[in-house]
């Protein structure tokens, strides 16, 4: 899996445990009928996709996370949609870098 | 914010009346590459790992033959409810032991908050929980009757 890849399902998967650890929301889909088990599965594909990320990014995303509650923002039309700032040209994933980040907020961005 | 299941979230090619598969896992690759085909998700691969680790914390099998998958994830573009059928039903695992016949999937992009997210689902949920409406949707002829059911059930 690319690192690319791998950031954006540790996004998915960041949303999906925090579903599984809050107690309001264990009851709300509990309420709703469905099963919600002990979280323990999804911290352990948790910590193998933590294997796949370079040491630097897995830091950028770890900061991001805790400060934003999502670490990865999606690019449209040039525009952070974490932050709604208009990225520079210079901010575009190039041959050296996939991952890019945020000059602005700081979060990983996601450019489609 | 609430969603209605309305047509802001409902789209004609994204609904299956005849999902083949026997399995949920098999079913659920169906079901995201339909929502791929159709432009409403980008990153199919991500979703349906995304829906797999879903059912790894629990079911979303709810009973009475019905399944309810949803994930809020990156790759999903814009909100979206997938109506599908299976004609000889699906093992997905549910508390009462039966085979899924209908399944609903909601999918959130990551910018709706977890409450409207889960004020999505709770919509379809309420509409799959009675059973005349769960009867409508699993006989409707066309995806017009399909969502001319939801529709009305869910105001």
């Amino acid at each position: 899996m690319s690192e690319v890849a791998t950031v954006l399902q540790l996004h998915d998967l960041d949303l999906l445990l925090n579903e599984a650890l809050d107690p309001k929301s264990r009851a709300r889909l509990k309420k709703l009928g469905f099963e919600v088990q002990d979280p323990v599965v999804l911290q352990r594909a948790r910590a193998r996709l933590l294997q796949g990320v370079d040491r630097r990014w897995v830091n950028h995303y770890e900061r991001a996370l805790k400060r934003y509650g999502r670490a990865v923002a999606v690019v449209r039309d040039r525009v952070c949609q974490g932050c709604f700032i208009t990225l520079p040209t210079s901010a575009s994933p190039n041959a050296q870098e996939s991952l890019t980040v945020c000059e602005s907020c700081g979060r990983i961005l996601y450019w489609r | 914010m609430t969603l209605s299941l309305g047509p802001s979230v409902l789209d004609s090619s994204l609904y299956i009346a005849d999902l083949r598969p026997k399995r949920k896992e098999s079913a659920l690759a169906d079901l995201v590459s339909r929502a791929h085909e159709a432009g409403a998700v980008r990153e199919p691969s991500l979703l349906r790992e995304t829906l797999e680790l879903r059912e790894r914390l629990g079911t979303t099998a709810i009973g009475k033959g019905v399944a309810l998958p949803h994930a809020r994830s990156i790759a999903v573009i814009e909100p979206r409810l997938m109506v599908a059928r299976s004609r000889r039903g699906i093992d997905w695992g549910a508390a009462d032991g039966l085979p899924v016949q209908l399944v609903l999937l909601a999918l959130s992009p990551p910018e709706h908050s977890e409450e409207i997210h889960h004020e999505f689902v709770a919509r379809a949920v309420a509409v799959a929980r009675l059973q005349r409406n769960r009867q409508k949707l699993i006989e409707a002829p066309s995806f017009e009757a399909v969502a001319a059911v939801l529709r009305e059930v869910s105001g």
